[in-house]
């Protein structure tokens, strides 16, 4: 894979979780960098920062947003950044990742038109790849 | 007088023959009518055999024809009912009764009346037929009549009503005791539909409680209609009383084992959601990680990913314990009812968290004077105690001492149980119904499981109860338990 992602972001509290994901870009060199929040406000304060200073803060290629979290979850998570999303120029994926197999969550996180997709943890190496792949610059 | 054929043609009209006997040949002559009634047939048989064989019906024959020697024997006189063949082939009843002979001395001939009873036997019958069915279908469905006289201020009641209060069969109900029979928290409702029905003629059919003679409470369906005079006035009410109460009991236990069915059934569902929720996040990890140990080029990195399959491990087996502590809920139907008082229940929780109570410097306060005391499980009142404590202690504002304040009362009956606090208060709008949930911890909390809530509900719901909460952002919580 010649090409990389500038800069990802997981929201995710599952600890273990993203460790695994972060060995994993950096095992297959899959982003520069990486930006990880443990629940949605924090990754909100974040976007909602870099807008009010433009220049200092990077903005994420690709977003992996977990749906249960506490403090905010996905799906609150959503209803605020939908709302501040056009203000970014830059082209950002959202992938929802969740291990909940519930149809009505599929169906939920589909019906948010800045949602890429909905991945079912646990996610292949593979499919990983593909995402990065996908969204190189 | 009449004359012959007057009286002949009277006799017809009324559907009447007869039979004239000459006492002394024994020859009998037959009317004209009684010919067209039978069909005028041409026998060669002697004519009462015929009538006899082929006329009268075969349950009648023998009777008719001991009654008939003896009129002719004895001039014994007879009135009996038996059904004839008529000249369409059908069956019809008659009364059969001689004239009474007025001449003096030895008669010489007598007369034989058919007079046709066959519309008033019908009648009868179906008369009998229906009070039958009536009196078949009053007893099988418990249902008695009444009449409220209200013009002369008198209760009638029948004898399945009578049964069904309970009272003796010559017991009569005083007009002014008529309220007495009813449950008191329905007089309202006997009241208004008997005056609606007594002013406007409105009638009515209700579900009530009645009180037996004997004190026992039942319920029944009450029905009534107005009853008019002539001038069209109302001057009573009339109606039934069914007995619904084993109906009416079998329901009320039926909707009350379906709530709990219901309540379960969602707790299931809540917890089928939870495990596969919850032991899937951990599975995902689990496979995630042997994709990577496969992938993994030094020895060190698989060292590394070892060490997170133990990691992984360890938060499987908390995982799990969890979920015990929560299934043990459902099993509760083991655990003993016994009267607990509430300040002994406090004590115990507060002796067991007094590190955590210093710790914060937290008052708590309990007021028990309005119920000291009531029947509960023991170990499930100190766990909702304890659940609701530290959670109040943990959503503390963090500027100001944590202060809660616990009270017991009773209303309608119910044991009621309200813990309030001056905490951080939450916007029940936006977590409301995710509160009672799993692993819904508040405001980032890191020592939160965010279990304790979902076990305390598990817990008062499992025992029939209700928990319901109240909050204002930076005021306080209340929780108010219904047991």
């Amino acid at each position: 894979m010649g090409q990389k992602v500038e800069l990802a972001c997981i929201i995710d509290d599952d600890k273990i979780y993203v460790n695994l994901v972060k060995k994993i870009i950096e095992i297959k060199k899959l982003s520069e960098d990486l930006l990880i929040y443990k629940n949605g406000k924090e990754a909100l304060d974040y976007f909602k920062n870099s807008l009010e200073n433009i220049s200092s803060d990077k903005i994420p290629d690709i977003i992996f947003l977990d749906l249960n979290m506490p403090v905010m979850d996905g799906w609150e998570f959503l209803n605020q950044f939908v709302k501040i999303k056009n203000s970014f120029t830059k082209k950002i994926s959202l992938y929802v990742v969740s291990s909940s197999i519930d149809p009505s969550d599929l169906e939920r996180a589909k019906s948010f038109n800045l949602v890429t997709d909905y991945l079912i943890k646990p996610i292949e190496l593979k499919k990983f790849e593909k995402i990065f792949g996908k969204n190189a610059a | 007088m009449l004359n012959d054929l007057q009286l002949k043609s009277i006799l017809e009209d009324f559907d009447v023959a007869y039979w004239k006997i000459n006492l002394l040949s024994k020859s009998i002559s037959w009317s004209d009518h009684f010919n067209t009634l039978i069909g005028s047939p041409e026998t060669k048989e002697e004519p009462l055999e015929y009538f006899i064989n082929d006329i009268l019906h075969q349950d009648y024959r023998y009777d008719f024809r001991v009654h008939f020697e003896k009129l002719i024997e004895d001039n014994q006189s007879f009135n009996i009912e038996i059904r004839l063949k008529l000249a369409n082939d059908k069956y019809r009843w008659f009364e059969c009764r001689n004239i009474r002979n007025k001449e003096e001395g030895i008669p010489k001939s007598a007369v034989l009346l058919f007079v046709n009873i066959h519309q008033s036997k019908r009648d009868q019958y179906t008369i009998e037929e229906n009070f039958f069915y009536y009196h078949e279908t009053t007893e099988m469905t418990n249902t008695g009549g009444w009449y409220l006289d209200t013009k002369n201020e008198h209760i009638y009641w029948d004898n399945v009503t009578k049964r069904i209060i309970g009272c003796p069969l010559d017991y009569n109900p005083k007009f002014k005791d008529r309220l007495k029979f009813y449950a008191e928290d329905h007089h309202k409702l006997v009241i208004d539909a008997s005056e609606k029905c007594q002013k406007y003629g409105i009638p009515f059919k209700i579900e009530l409680k009645m009180i037996s003679l004997h004190g026992r409470e039942f319920w029944v369906r009450a029905t009534g209609k107005p009853v008019y005079n002539d001038e069209q006035e109302i001057i009573g009410i009339r109606g039934v009383f069914q007995d619904i109460d084993e109906n009416k009991t079998n329901e009320i236990n039926l909707r009350s084992s379906l709530d709990i069915i219901a309540s379960q059934n969602s707790r299931l569902f809540n917890l089928a959601h939870i495990v596969s929720h919850n032991l899937r996040s951990h599975s995902s990890n689990l496979s995630l990680i042997s994709q990577l140990l496969k992938e993994a080029k030094s020895d060190q990195d698989k060292l590394e990913f070892l060490g997170n399959i133990q990691e992984i491990s360890g938060s499987l087996d908390d995982e799990i314990s969890n979920l015990n502590e929560i299934i043990n809920t459902q099993t509760i139907l083991k655990k003993k009812y016994s009267k607990i008082r509430f300040e002994d229940a406090l004590e115990t929780v507060l002796v067991s968290i007094s590190s955590l109570i210093n710790r914060e410097n937290a008052q708590i306060i309990g007021q028990f004077d309005e119920l000291d005391e009531f029947t509960y499980i023991p170990e499930y009142l100190k766990s909702i105690l304890l659940n609701l404590i530290t959670n109040a202690i943990r959503y503390r504002q963090p500027k100001r001492k944590p202060v809660i304040f616990i009270r017991s009362f009773s209303l309608n009956d119910n044991a009621y149980l309200e813990v309030s606090d001056n905490g951080m208060g939450i916007d029940l709008n936006q977590h409301g119904d995710k509160m009672f949930g799993m692993y819904s911890t508040y405001q980032g909390e890191q020592e939160a499981k965010g279990i304790g809530l979902f076990i305390t509900k598990n817990q008062v719901e499992a025992l029939g109860g209700t928990i319901s909460v109240t909050s204002t952002i930076d005021i306080g919580t209340t929780f108010k338990i219904k047991f």
